[in-house]
This record gives C-alpha cells, structure tokens and sequence, in this order.
C-alpha cells in the first residue's frame, strides 16, 4: 500500500502542525484517512483540509504501509510518533519531533530535520538526509532515559545535544556534531564521523568513536590507551569515564584538544 | 440575587456544634442566609453528609517551585492527563498537576480553600499567577521568613518591633497570609553549605540561632495581630533522632493567645523519627503527640505519607541535598537572594522499605494519639508525604483499625518493632473527621472570622455534600464506601454555586486571594527606614520600589487589615 501525502498551500504556512497521526497504522482502515485530524496551532483540521491524499493499495499491516509525504513539510511536527512499522518517505524537510518513541519501522528524510528527530526512539530505523538540528536522537528535557533502541543515521550535521541520555540503539552522524554530544549517555553506541565540542560529559557508559577532533575536551576522561583503528588506518586514544560521575564509558577518538 | 436552598442536609459543622442534624442550607449571593424566597433553586441532598468546603491548611499547588516540579518530572507529567471537556481545561500530571488539574481534584473532593504553604516573597508574583488559574478555591500564600536577613538582623539587635515592622511590610508587599518558617536559619546556612543542628546553633555570619528567630517572630506575630500564628517547619527534617529537636522548639512556644495557637508545626511526622540513623529508624509519635497534649498553644498538621509516587519538594535545601544523596536521582536546587532556598527531588515511597513504612505509621499514630482534633490536622503536606487526593484514604485510615491493620499486613516485616501503630485502637467519628478537615483549619488559619469553615449566617456558602449517609454507614467495617464518598462530592458548592457534580466541573470559577495588611505607626514604615531601603538596594537583584506585588495580580481578594501594637 502507497499514501501519498501533498501539502496544500496554507493561509499561514509558519503556524506548526501537530501531526501524530501521520504513521502507517492510521492508513490501515481505507476509510479511516478522511476521518483523520491534526492541529494546526490552535485549530483542528481535517487531514484533507492541509493534504492532497492519494492512496493505491491495501494493506493488512502496518510493515506493508509506505507513507510519503510531499511539499512543505517543514513545520510539520511529530511525524511517526510511536509507529511501529512500515515506512515513512518524507520528501523534504521536517519538523520537530520526528520518529519520537518510534517502537519499528523506517523513516527516511530527504531534507533536513528539526529538533528532537528519533526522541526517546525504542526501535526501527531513521536516516536523514541532510542535517538534524539541536537533541538529536535524545532525552526529553528532564527524563533520565533517551533513546533505548533502534538506529539513527545522519548524513549531514548534528546540532548540540546529540545522544543525550542515550541508552541504548546506535547513533550515526557522518558530519560534525555540536556542543556536548553524548552528554549523560549511559549505554548504546554513538559515532561521529566529523569533529564536535566538550564530548560526553556525566557519561556512564556506552561507546563513543568520534573520527574527528573533539575541541574543549572534558578533562574527566582518563586516557588508558591508543589503538590503530578506521579507515585510512590511524592512531586513536582511548579515554574511559565521565570519572567525576564514576562513570565506565569509553571514548575513541581521532584527535582532541583541552581547553587551553 | 442568586438563591439556592440546600435542603434535607445532614450537616456536620463542628465550629457551630452540629453534629449531624438533618436541615435545611438557605444561600443568597453567595453567603448563607436564614432563609430564602419561595422560588430559589433547590438541591435535595437527601440526607447525605453535608460538611463546610474542606480547607487545606498546608499545601504545594503554586508559585516557582511548584513549577519547577513540573518541569523536572516529564514523567510525571505523563500521568494523569485528561483532555478539555465541557469547562474544564485540559490538565495533566499526577503529583505535581497543571494548575486546573489541582483545582480540579480539590473541588472534586469538596475542597474550597487552599493554602499555598510557602512562598519566597521575591517570587511572590508567580505565585499570584497561578492562584489566579486555580479557579476553585480560594487561595493563601504563607510567606517565607526563614532566612530573611534584614529580620536575623533585627534579630540580632534583639529589636523585636524592627522585626514585626520588616515582616508587616514583606507582607503587604508580596500580598501574603502568615509567616512561614522552614528550617529556620539553616536555609541561610545552606548558602555556605551548611546546615544547623538544631535550635541552638548559630547562623553563620548573623550569629542568631533558630530558637530566637523562632521566638522572635512568634512574638512579632501577635503583635502584628496576624490572623494565623507562625507557621513551622521544624530544623532538621527527616532526620533520625530528630524528635527532640522538634519537642524542644515545642517547648520554647509561649501560650500568647486565646483564640488560637501561637505555634503551627507543620508535617509533623517528617520530625518524628527516633534512633540515631536510617538502619534504626524508629516511631517517636508517642512523645510528640505527649508535648502537643500537654500545649494548647500548639497545633500541628500530620504530613501524613502515603505510598506510590510523590515529589518532595520544600524551601529547604539543605533537607533536600540530603535526600538527593539517598537517592541519586534528579535534584534541584535553588536560592532565593536574601530570603530563603528550596530544594526538588521525586520520590517513590515503597512498603518493602523499612523506613518508609515507619514513616507511613507515624503520620497516622500522630492523629490518633492527638487526643484533640483541633490540634492535629489532615495533611500530607502535599505533595511530599503524598499528592492530595490520597486524603479519603487517609480518613478512612484514621476511621477504621481493620484497615488499618489489613495495609499494616502488607508492610516490611520488621515495621511491628519499630511502630506503635498496631497498639492504638482509637477510631475517629464523624465529627472529628470534619474538624481535621475544615474546622480545625479554619479556626487555625484564623479565617472562621471571615466566614470559612462554618455555615454559620453569614458565612461564605462553601459546601460539600457526599454522597454518604453517617447513620447508615459503620465507617470501621465499610472503609471502602467511605473512601469512595470523600473521594467525589455529589455536590462541591463554591460561593453559593454548585461547581462540581459528580465529579464533574461544571463552572469556570475565579479565586479569591486572602491577604493581610497590617498597619503599622508612622516610625516603623520600612519603606522610610533609611538602613532598610539602603541594604535592600544594596544587596537585592530588583529595586525596592520594583518589589511589590501589584493589585492586579490579586483581581478579586479578600484583605484582612490589622492594626499592629508596636
């Protein structure tokens, strides 16, 4: 089964939208799409009020639903919130929230991502195309737990607060990330291809390789060896920590520098 | 002229003697009257217990630290989200609910009036603001004085009109209700990292100790003629051993007036705890509630605790770090110019915990050995000891030894040895339900003279009608009905309106703010005091002229105006 989802122009095209019901499991029930609301700020609206909605197929599952939504899709937040399978193809950018406690299931960007793309994820797959902006792949403010499982990749660059609270799942940025990646991370795997600042302070496990320069480096991490490691091969230091928080997180890295 | 007859009431109202009578309620405008015009709208309450609108006395529903409750458990607010219907707004949160979510349940529960149990005056603004979304109840604000240094430092010099002088003008500046006191002078010291012992140590750098903070402000208290007395929470909080620090501040509280206690101790069972540390915890209720007996100048409220999911959260911040060291988990932590501190952890309160389960039995033991009503109310102190709608539990608890001993049953094996629980036969009535409910507040908070907690001609008509007959009813057996009733009014009336019906909100509502304003002589206005403006620009972050709250955070309130003897 295809949706094909086409924003249509809207008066106020800034004002957000609330989008939780754009998951496979909404489009099962062929019927059930036109009877599907979301909030547009403070009004709610039905789904073929803001969408052109083009449906082929059937399905009996979720895992056989491919969602695409199309056009102006930046304000859109939310979007495959709790799904649980199939596959979302968003053709642009995307708003905040994306994939948040995602349990299965794909989500693929073509753009770039806002804030909190695969909060609090449980399982499945998310890759973005472009860049993803600040918490990626992290906690909710306050919540002791972020992402627990599944796969976040990102091809472009993070913003800061990559992996916060990380428990587990593996978290993949191919470009820089920004301040404090990896802060409080307690478990799960987090690489990061560029350079990034002050990583993984308060960490108390989990593995980090981070393949190009972290700046600021916390200097609560104690380095306890080298290894020769990656692609050209090269030298990398091994740091273990956070220890101000007895933290047992290991970190490899491709080059560092303390704050001077 | 909106009238509403009440009829076939079986009313309990301990401040006008009644004990059960079955009669008619006549309301004009939102005050009882002795009767109405043929015509008004009618409510037959069919002989269901019929009560004043409950008052809580001490309580954590507004102002900044409330919020920052809500904002550090995301969990929390995941809980207990209901969604917009008919009038109510939508809320969410279980121990630390959205401000409708508060005004909600209270009023569900028949609970008209609030007291929020301690705000810092430079925040006093946030506080106000929330009471102004808490459309339900009307609302108080206890001020905090713990750690305020111009007071150490009248203190100090021993100027006790200094002192009345400073706290009247806080007051009206920050439209508060009475004096609070947590930790008196540790919140200071915690501002050094430190902490005091007990009443006898000394505040750093203001060299004063508790005990004349304490005995200064109760004095200062009824000089200013304030409606309620000082309103404590003892030194060393949850600590064991710490009974005697609390039976010693008992001890220096003179009798100073007639009408009502001069001292509130509040959450009494967070400071009853014998033993030297946390492995040998024990129940030292007995001897409490012996020094509360023998005091008819004291009135303490339980702080009961009940099991499941809470945050704790308190002015004082020392109390709190320690609590964060037990538990490793999120900690706040926060301090309040020249005023006060506060602290923020959540808790889970668990039977299989041995300390918890002393705690659990103490709040209860302390109810029940209070051998007057008027002297220990319901409270838990919400929400440290438990959120508030844990309250029919509560009653029923304290009404029934078979459910008593059924929840003992369930407890950590070694609680028998610790408690004296399962000793104490004592089963409430009625009345004395309705007194540690309402009329024990009221008259404690001073506020029966305004017409709370009674229904009384002329009284405010806050009612609350359960669905519960008391001749039909043997509260020790059917515990489960009775929790069932206090849990949901058939009828909250609110200012002669019904509010809520079955659990249900039926009106939009507005508070109204209790406030004092006491007035003092020409030569003790602060705002003239040149050592007070001088200091006050010197040290705090806003001007003095920036710091008074304006009267249109309290849009509709009710002011009551003193004349202070100085």
């Amino acid at each position: 089964m295809k949706v094909v989802l086409t924003t249509k122009p809207r008066k106020n095209p800034r004002i957000p939208v609330e989008a939780e019901l754009l998951i496979p499991e909404s489009f099962l029930d062929p019927s059930g799409a036109e009877e599907l609301t979301v909030w547009e700020g403070n009004r709610e609206r039905g789904l073929s009020d803001l969408f052109d909605i083009h449906v082929e197929g059937g399905a009996e599952k979720a895992e056989e639903v491919q969602l695409v939504v199309r056009g102006d899709t930046g304000t859109l937040k939310r979007v495959g919130e709790r799904m649980t399978g199939g596959r979302i193809l968003i053709e642009g950018d995307i708003g905040m929230h994306c994939g948040n406690l995602m349990k299965g299931g794909t989500i693929e960007i073509a753009g770039n991502a806002d804030a909190w793309l695969g909060r609090e994820m449980l399982g499945g797959e998310i890759r973005c195309r472009g860049n993803a902006n600040h918490y990626l792949a992290s906690g909710y403010r306050g919540e002791k737990f972020g992402m627990k499982g599944g796969v976040v990749e990102v091809f472009g660059n993070a913003g800061d607060y990559t992996a916060e609270y990380l428990s587990g799942g593996k978290v993949i940025v191919h470009g820089n990330a920004g301040d404090l990646p990896g802060i409080e991370m307690a478990a799960g795997t987090l690489v990061i291809m560029g350079d990034c600042r002050r990583a993984c302070g308060n960490m108390t496990g989990g593995e980090v390789y981070i393949h190009g320069t972290v700046h600021q480096m916390l200097p609560t991490f104690r380095k306890v060896g080298e290894k020769v490691m990656g692609e050209p091969p090269a030298p990398y230091s091994i740091f273990t920590g956070d220890i101000a928080n007895r933290g047992k997180g290991t970190i490899f890295i491709r080059n560092y520098q303390y704050l001077l | 002229m909106a009238e509403l007859l009440v009829k076939n009431a079986c009313v309990i109202d301990p401040l006008q003697g009644i004990e059960g009578d079955i009669m008619d309620i006549a309301i004009r405008d939102g005050r009882i009257v002795e009767s109405v015009r043929n015509g008004a709208e009618v409510i037959d309450a069919q002989g269901f217990l019929t009560m004043p609108g409950g008052i809580d006395s001490h309580t954590h529903i507004c102002g900044t630290k409330v919020n920052f409750g809500r904002y550090m458990s995301p969990e929390d607010m995941r809980a207990g989200r209901t969604v917009k219907r008919g009038k109510m707004h939508a809320t969410s949160g279980y121990s630390v609910p959205t401000t409708y979510g508060n005004s909600y349940r209270y009023s569900v529960m028949g609970y008209t009036t609030v007291l929020e149990g301690a705000m810092a005056p430079l925040e006093a603004r946030h506080t106000h603001e929330e009471f102004s979304a808490t459309p339900l109840q009307d609302t108080m604000a206890n001020t905090l004085f713990d750690g305020n240094w111009p007071v150490m430092e009248a203190v100090k010099e021993g100027d006790l009109k200094r002192v009345a002088a400073i706290v009247a003008w806080i007051l009206e500046a920050v439209k508060g209700f009475a004096i609070k006191l947590t930790n008196p002078g540790g919140t200071e010291a915690w501002g050094w990292g430190k902490n005091v012992e007990c009443i006898r140590d000394t505040v750093p750098y203001f060299g004063v100790t508790p005990a004349e903070i304490i005995l200064s402000l109760v004095k200062a208290n009824e000089m200013l003629r304030l409606p309620h007395s000082v309103h404590l929470h003892c030194n060393r909080l949850g600590i064991p051993g710490n009974y005697s620090c609390t039976i010693g501040t008992f001890d220096l509280i003179p009798d100073l007036n007639r009408n009502r206690q001069s001292l509130y101790a509040t959450h009494v069972q967070f400071h009853s705890y014998g033993g030297s540390s946390w492995p040998d915890i024990n129940s030292k209720a007995e001897p409490v509630a012996y020094a509360v007996n023998r005091k008819p100048q004291i009135v303490i409220d339980m702080g009961q605790m009940m099991f499941g999911k809470t945050t704790t959260m308190t002015a004082d911040g020392p109390m709190e770090f320690n609590l964060y060291r037990l538990y490793h988990n999120k900690w706040s932590n926060h301090d309040v110019e020249l005023e006060t501190t506060s602290g923020i952890i959540p808790v889970l309160y668990r039977r299989k915990n041995l300390v918890n389960c002393v705690m659990w039995s103490i709040g209860l033991e302390l109810a029940l050995l209070v051998k007057n009503p008027w002297q220990c109310l319901l409270s838990t102190d919400n929400p440290n000891g438990a959120p508030f709608v844990k309250y029919p539990e509560i009653i029923a608890l304290l009404m029934s030894r078979p459910y008593r001993e059924k929840e003992f049953a369930t407890l950590h094996p070694h609680t028998g040895s610790r408690v004296l629980l399962p000793s104490i036969d004592r089963e409430l009535d009625w009345n004395e339900i309705a007194v540690m409910t309402r009329a024990g507040q009221s008259r404690a908070l001073g506020i029966d003279r305004i017409g709370k907690g009674h229904l009384r001609a002329g009284a405010e008509a806050d009612i609350a009608i359960y669905p519960l007959r008391i001749g039909d009813t043997d509260p020790s057996r059917e515990y489960e009905k009775v929790i069932g009733a206090f849990r949901k009014t058939m009828w909250t009336i609110k200012r002669g309106r019904v509010v809520a019906r079955d659990g249900e909100i039926l009106v939009e509502g507005k508070n109204a703010t209790i406030w004092v304003r006491p007035t003092v002589p020409e030569p003790y206005r602060m705002e003239q005091d040149p050592d007070f403006v001088r200091n006050f620009e010197r040290y705090y972050t806003v001007r003095m002229s920036n710091y008074p709250v304006q009267h249109h955070y309290i849009p509709r309130n009710i002011c009551i105006e003193t004349e202070a003897v100085l």
